[in-house]
C-alpha cells in the first residue's frame, strides 16, 4: 500500500522504533524563542549536558518584544530579564540569535521560511503551538512544551507517538480571491470540524483549492490546524514552494539537488490511505468573523449570530460553551455581523502579517482613514517583511489612514507585551486565537482575515468585503 | 489516590484561561500558580486544595503549548485532570514533566461526578470509585508508554533501554 507524505517524511526521521511504543524521531531544525526555553537551558546546566547541534538550532525573541521604538529600554522588568536570558543563554550555547536589533528578527514562524531556515520533508520542533505553519512547506512542523524543548536541544531527537494521517480536501475555486482569502478557508474548515476535529491527527492539505495558494497563503492555512486540534498540517511541495525557498540566506548550496529528490518522493502515493476525511466546497464560501471565544465559533458575514441551540446541535457541553462565550463577548444571539461595532483592529500574528497579508489589507486602507472610534495598528510579522513593507510604500498608506505602524513581534495576538486590550474592548485581528483574555484581560477578539481587519478598521464595524473594489 | 473534584462543566478550556500569556514571564512556580485558573474562575487559587482534581469536557488544555499551564495547576496542588478529551500538546506536557495524570474519562463518569465529590483514581486497575456517591467508572487505560512515563517520574527519568 502506498504511504502519504506525513508517513514518508515520519519513517525517513526514525532513529529508534519498536512495537507498541513511541518512536525515536530525528529533528532537523529546532526553532526557539525566549518564552518557552528558558528551564529548557536551565535543565541542560543542571545536567551538565551541552546542545547537540547547535548548527541546527536558531533563536529569535518575539513573543515579548515592544513593538515600539527599539532603542528604548524595555520598561517590563520582566519581559527584559527573558529577552537578556535568551542572549546569555544562546551565548553560552552557541546558538545563533536573531536578536532585537538584527534585520532578521521576526516571529519565529515568519523567520523560517523567509531565511530558507523551513525546508520541504524536513522535521522541525518550535515551542510554540503554531510551529504548523511551516508544513506549508511540505515539513512536518510540531509544537512542543519545554521539557520537550530541553529534550531536543540535548539530543535533537524527541519520542512520538504516530499521529493519524487526515486528509482535508479543499475543492473549488473562490470568486473573489481578494475578499475570501486563506484565513476565510481555515476558519470555514475549523467552524465544520471543531476545534478537537483533528485531534491526535496530521491533517494534509490538498485540492485545487489549497494548489492554488500562494506560499503566505499556504501558511495561513497550516498555521491554524492546531487550532482544529491537530498536531500538525501540511501541504505537499511544489514548484511554487520550491521558487519560495530558492536564494533565501540560509537556502542550502546544493538545494537544486535536494529539489530534484523533493519533486520525487515528497508525495503522498495514489493508493495511500486516510483514516480521517473531511472536505470543503470553496465556490461559495462567505468571509468569515469569529463571534465566540473559540475558533470554530465563527460565521458568515451576511449571516447573524447563532442561538446556543442552533450552535450546539443538541451537545449540552457545546449549548453551555456558546452561553458563556456569548455573555463574555458581551453579544447576544440573532445580532447581525455587520451591525458588531468594533474598538480596535490588530493586523500582525503568525497567521496573517506576511508581506501578501500587508498588501492586501492596504488596499482597502489607501486613501481613507481609520474609523475616530477606531484604534488600529499593522505589527509586520518580521523586521524583513516591515522592511519590504516599507520599500512599497505601505507604510506610508497605513501610517496616513491613521493606522499605528509597528516593529515586528507576537504582539496583541497574545497579550505577553504592552499591545493589549482593556477590559471590554472588542477588537477586529488577524490573528489565531479568539480565547477568553488571550489579548488581554476581558478583551473580545473577532478573528478575521486581513482585508476584513482593514475595513472593520475604516468602517467601525464589519462589512462584507466581497462588495468592496479591490484590485 | 484520593481527591475532591472541581468541576468545570463546560469543553475547551484552553491554556489562555488556565495560565494567561502575560504570566508567561513568570518563572516562579509558586507565584505561577496563584493565577492558575485566572481567566475562567479568579477564584480557583483560594478555594483549591491539595490533591484535588479538575473534571471537565472535551478537548482539555487547548491552544498554546506552554507548559506553564500543566505547571501552574501542578503547583497549586491539582494532581489529575479528568477530562472526556484531552488537546495532545497539554496531554504530553503533562506527562513529561510529571506534573499531573491526564485521565480520560467516559460520559458516564463526566456526568456522574459532581463539583466536591470525594473520588479514588486507581491507575492499575483503571477505575474511578466516588466514595461519595459509591459509584465506579472506567478510565481510558494509559497507552503502554504514557504508563511507563509516569512511572519513572516523567520523561528524562524514563530509561527506553531498560525496557
Amino acid at each position: 500500500m502506498g504511504k502519504t507524505l506525513f508517513e514518508k517524511i515520519w519513517e525517513s526521521h526514525i532513529v529508534v522504533e519498536k512495537q507498541n511504543s513511541p518512536d525515536l524521531i530525528y529533528i532537523d531544525r529546532h526553532l526557539v524563542h525566549e518564552v518557552t526555553s528558558p528551564q529548557a537551558f536551565d535543565g541542560l546546566r543542571m545536567n551538565n549536558r551541552k546542545v547537540r547541534r547547535p548548527d541546527l538550532t536558531i533563536a529569535t525573541m518575539d513573543h515579548n518584544v515592544p513593538t515600539t521604538d527599539r532603542s528604548l529600554p524595555i520598561l517590563d522588568q520582566t519581559s527584559s530579564i527573558q529577552i537578556k536570558t535568551l542572549e546569555k543563554n544562546c551565548k553560552d550555547f552557541g546558538i545563533t540569535l536573531f536578536g532585537m536589533d538584527s534585520p532578521n528578527q521576526g516571529i519565529v514562524h515568519v523567520i523560517g521560511p523567509q531565511l530558507g531556515i523551513t525546508l520541504p520533508g524536513a522535521t522541525i520542533v518550535c515551542g510554540d503551538s503554531h510551529t504548523s505553519t511551516h508544513g506549508a512547506f511540505g515539513a512536518l512542523a510540531l509544537g512542543i512544551g519545554t521539557s520537550d524543548v530541553e529534550h531536543v536541544l540535548a539530543s535533537q531527537t524527541m519520542w512520538l507517538e504516530k499521529p493519524k494521517p487526515f486528509e482535508i480536501r479543499v475543492e473549488g475555486k473562490r470568486k473573489n480571491p481578494h475578499a475570501v482569502t486563506a484565513k476565510d478557508i481555515v476558519l470555514s474548515i475549523i467552524k465544520n470540524i471543531g476545534t478537537g476535529g483533528g485531534n491526535g491527527t496530521v491533517i494534509e492539505y490538498r485540492g485545487q483549492g489549497i494548489t492554488d495558494l500562494s506560499m503566505e497563503q499556504r501558511m495561513t492555512i497550516c498555521n491554524m490546524s492546531i487550532e482544529a486540534g491537530a498536531r500538525a498540517g501540511l501541504i505537499a511541495p511544489d514548484e511554487k514552494t520550491f521558487d519560495y525557498l530558492r536564494d533565501r540566506e540560509f537556502t542550502p548550496k546544493n538545494y537544486d539537488t535536494l529539489v530534484d529528490t523533493w519533486r520525487d518522493t515528497l508525495h503522498t502515493d495514489s493508493d495511500a490511505k486516510f483514516e480521517k476525511q473531511f472536505t470543503l466546497h470553496i465556490d461559495d464560501i462567505a468571509p468569515q468573523v469569529s463571534w465566540g471565544t473559540n475558533p470554530g465559533m465563527t460565521c458568515d458575514i451576511t449571516e447573524s449570530i447563532p442561538s446556543p441551540d442552533e450552535y450546539s446541535k443538541g451537545d449540552s457541553n457545546q449549548k453551555k460553551g456558546a452561553e458563556k462565550a456569548l455573555e463574555y463577548m458581551d453579544l447576544k444571539s440573532g445580532t447581525s455581523i455587520m451591525d458588531i461595532k468594533i474598538d480596535r483592529v490588530f493586523i500582525g500574528s503568525c497567521t496573517n502579517a506576511r508581506l501578501e497579508d500587508l498588501i492586501e489589507a492596504s488596499k482597502v486602507v489607501q486613501g481613507n482613514k481609520v474609523s475616530s472610534q477606531v484604534r488600529a495598528m499593522v505589527v509586520p510579522g518580521s523586521q524583513m517583511v516591515k522592511k519590504q513593507a516599507e520599500e512599497m510604500g505601505l507604510d506610508k498608506i497605513f501610517i496616513d489612514a491613521n493606522f499605528e505602524w509597528r516593529e515586528a513581534g507576537c504582539s496583541m495576538c497574545l497579550g505577553m507585551n504592552p499591545d493589549i486590550l482593556s477590559p471590554g474592548e472588542r477588537c477586529a485581528s488577524t490573528s489565531n486565537r479568539n480565547f477568553e483574555g488571550r489579548q488581554g484581560n476581558g478583551g473580545r477578539t473577532h478573528l478575521v482575515s486581513p482585508v476584513m481587519a482593514a475595513a472593520a478598521a475604516i468602517n467601525g464595524h464589519f462589512v462584507d468585503v466581497r462588495e468592496l473594489e479591490l484590485n | 489516590m484520593k481527591g475532591n473534584i472541581i468541576k468545570y462543566a463546560r469543553d475547551n478550556i484552553d491554556t489562555d484561561v488556565i495560565i494567561p500569556g502575560q504570566y508567561l514571564k513568570v518563572h516562579d512556580y509558586a507565584e505561577l500558580a496563584t493565577h492558575a485558573m485566572e481567566g475562567l474562575d479568579p477564584d480557583f487559587h483560594t478555594k483549591v486544595k491539595e490533591g484535588d482534581f479538575i473534571l471537565s469536557g472535551k478537548n482539555f488544555g487547548c491552544g498554546s503549548s506552554r507548559e506553564h499551564a500543566p505547571i501552574a495547576l501542578s503547583h497549586c496542588g491539582i494532581k489529575a485532570i479528568l477530562a472526556l478529551s484531552f488537546a495532545r500538546i497539554f496531554y504530553r506536557n503533562s506527562v513529561d514533566g510529571a506534573f499531573l495524570l491526564p485521565i480520560e474519562i467516559d460520559q458516564d463518569a463526566y456526568d456522574g461526578i459532581s463539583e466536591g465529590d470525594e473520588i479514588d483514581i486507581d491507575v492499575s486497575t483503571n477505575e474511578i470509585k466516588n466514595i461519595t456517591k459509591n459509584q465506579t467508572y472506567k478510565m481510558k487505560p494509559f497507552s503502554e508508554i504514557i504508563g511507563k512515563i509516569i512511572a519513572a517520574g516523567g520523561l528524562f527519568k524514563y530509561k527506553p533501554d531498560q525496557d
